[in-house]
């Protein structure tokens, strides 16, 4: 009977994790399709690859915010006249309504063609939940606090730091009047920096779930600076070199070839970036599909609410694949509808945006704070049109796209109260039960 | 990806080059056009009336859809204003040319065998400083790549600078020639001298619409957004 409603759960996570991958089409891949650095095609089998994993090296860190973080389970067990079965069934219902609503807003959203945040979705689902299992208190207000407040500061981060970067790339290479000379120069700098981002991004993230193991205990902190920067000290040598034989016979060419070389060379560097921003977008959204489902699981599992677990891999895996699947089916899609292919900025503009995107969404998961990486990406390009990077950028659709979660928050809180209502009046007494066999009593 | 179709628009500075290309075949057939008037060779000046006033509508064309391609809702590097008066400058060179054309059209006016040396310097001139113009106009894509700072912004800069003086020298060229024909009034009828009178003015314009569409150039890399 448990596996019956484990299995349930499993598959509104594959669902939710489904309507993730759908909804953000391989938007981390945005600055590389975008500058051409790479085909359509490309973009969403590395995405697939790369988000995949992100979710399951990584997503056990955001995964506790969303499970715990947001609603405080002791004001649930605490309510006079609460036993432990019953408030764990109360959170299990819960936990698979803000799903649900999420799932449901997600879907609805995607079929409209509206790029909504999956982060913002589960929040307001969970937070729906909150308020009507416990009334106001039971939510964790600060953390709210500081989760919307992240929702406005990351986008802004990820604009200043990538103004910042742009105008670097812009002022020491391409102003220049021999740019393929300051190219040889200063790009291996650039791509030593990129490289320890990277290289820090996956051991710090990626590695943390397996250095818990005896084996991996050398690979802390300092070692991995260490690490970091000797990749990064690789790079800058090999790139030096390369680039010296690549470049060195268009130090005489016009401007504008040598802007084009230039900017060829930044291509790589961008395809390799945006994958690391899909590792990263993986990393933080698998939290939103599989953080109710690990803690529905955790309760069926334990019979009481439990402050601390661990999320299995599998249930991480679970929302990989789900990602990878959403994303390959409307990727597929996307693929066949889109003709033309506009370029529509350059590698070095996709650079900044990506490097800058990258370093404030594992900023954030660090922090456990779910951030939107589709909004901290569009900061970011947004940066760089403030640097006079981009030729247009529709003012209004990105209101839209920010303002969108003023829609998303309500809605899904409000889907999830009405489902955990439903779900409480019809299936509270059989959820006890299953908890109290589970556990023994 | 969704967010690439979404977010970013088409870049215009590439049409804006595009445009820039068309004016400037415009102003290239401005010293055919005088040399078949003086040669009095009115069929060719027909047919090079007929290429102009083509040309002109396809920059036409290209202007429309720049416009059409870029709504309000646009964020771009360069104030906004500026880059539509840019575009309605430079447009504005194309149609002075084509005014040109068709006042030599019009009347077969014969130019006097003692002026024809100096109405011919005159409007290779003119076209020396429209062409001006359009060597720091054909850098548009150039500018938008380097952020319309750096090097490049300075280049284009120096060439607009060198533009406003070559279209004083032009003014003081347009004097001297005026004041020849003044001095053979004696010997020419007054409509022949009218249409000096237009042709020379004309040809004015056209220098005058280069240099103002090098001053919003100016002020376009200059003032930022």
């Amino acid at each position: 009977m448990i596996t019956i409603f484990i299995g349930v759960t499993f598959l509104l996570g594959f669902y939710m994790a489904w309507t993730i991958g759908a909804n953000d089409v391989a938007n981390s891949m945005a600055d590389a399709v975008g500058s051409d650095s790479c085909t359509i095609k490309q973009a969403v089998i590395a995405a697939g690859i790369c988000e995949f994993a992100g979710a399951v090296l990584v997503g056990a860190h955001v995964t506790d915010t969303i499970r715990k973080g947001i609603v405080d389970p002791s004001y649930i067990t605490s309510i006079p006249g609460m036993t432990q079965s019953h408030a764990a069934a109360i959170i299990v219902i819960g936990m698979v309504s803000a799903l649900l609503a999420a799932a449901i807003w997600l879907h609805v959203a995607t079929a409209f063609g509206m790029p909504v945040s999956t982060t913002h979705s589960i929040v307001g689902g969970v937070t729906g939940f909150g308020i009507i299992a416990a009334g106001w208190a039971a939510v964790n207000w600060s953390k709210i606090g500081q989760i919307v407040a992240s929702w406005f500061i990351s986008p802004l981060l990820g604009g200043i730091l990538s103004f910042i970067i742009f105008k670097i790339i812009s002022g020491l290479i391409l102003q220049h009047n021999i740019p393929t000379r300051r190219a040889v120069r200063y790009a291996p700098l650039l791509f030593f920096f990129t490289a320890f981002v990277v290289i820090s991004a996956i051991i710090f993230k990626g590695m943390k779930h397996l250095i818990r193991e005896e084996s991996l205990k050398w690979l802390n902190g300092s070692m991995a600076i260490l690490i970091a920067s000797g990749v990064g000290i690789l790079t800058t040598v090999w790139s030096r070199i390369f680039l010296k034989k690549r470049l060195k016979k268009y130090f005489r060419s016009s401007l504008s070839e040598q802007l084009e070389k230039v900017e060829r060379v930044f291509a790589p560097m961008v395809f390799i970036t945006s994958c690391t921003v899909a590792f990263a977008h993986g990393a933080n959204d698998v939290a939103n599909a599989v953080g109710p489902l690990a803690a529905v699981i955790d309760i069926l599992r334990n019979g009481n609410v439990q402050m601390k677990v661990s999320v299995p891999p599998w249930v991480l895996m679970i929302g990989g694949i789900g990602i990878v699947t959403g994303l390959a089916m409307y990727g597929y899609k996307v693929m066949t509808t889109v003709g033309k292919k506009i370029t529509v900025i350059t590698p070095s503009r996709g650079l900044a945006a990506d490097i800058a995107g990258m370093t404030v969404v594992l900023l954030c998961s660090r922090l456990k704070l779910p951030v939107s990486t589709t909004h901290t990406l569009v900061g970011a390009i947004i940066g760089v049109a403030f640097a006079r990077g981009v030729g247009a950028v529709n003012k209004r659709v990105t209101r839209n796209i920010f303002s969108s979660w003023l829609v998303t928050v309500p809605v899904a809180a409000l889907l999830s109260i009405i489902i955990f209502l439903i779900g409480r009046l019809f299936l509270l007494g059989s959820i006890i039960d299953l908890i109290k066999s589970g556990s023994g009593g | 990806m969704t967010i690439i179709n979404k977010i970013f628009g088409a870049s215009p500075f590439g049409p804006l080059l595009e445009h820039a290309k068309k004016v400037h075949e415009c102003i290239k057939l401005i010293p055919e056009l005088m040399d078949a008037l003086i040669n009095e060779d009115h069929e060719r000046v027909h047919c090079l009336q007929d290429c102009v006033s083509k040309l002109e509508y396809e920059a036409d064309q290209i202007k429309h859809d720049i416009r059409e391609n870029l709504p309000r809702r646009y964020f771009l590097p360069v104030s906004r204003e500026d880059l539509d008066n840019y575009l309605h400058m430079q447009d504005h060179i194309a149609d002075a040319v084509e005014d040109f054309a068709v006042i030599l059209l019009i009347r077969k006016t014969r130019i006097h065998h003692d002026l024809t040396d100096e109405f011919l310097a005159f409007a290779k001139h003119i076209v020396s400083v429209a062409d001006k113009l359009m060597v720091a106009a054909k850098e548009m894509q150039n500018l938008a790549e380097t952020s319309f700072g750096g090097a490049e912004a300075r280049k284009v800069l120096d060439l607009i600078q060198g533009l406003g003086q070559e279209e004083w020298k032009a003014d003081r060229m347009q004097r001297k020639l005026s004041m020849h024909i003044y001095e053979k009034e004696k010997e020419l009828d007054p409509v022949t001298i009218l249409f000096y009178e237009k042709i020379i003015i004309s040809l004015s314009q056209i220098a005058n619409a280069a240099d103002n569409t090098g001053e919003v150039l100016r002020m376009m890399i200059v003032k930022g957004r």
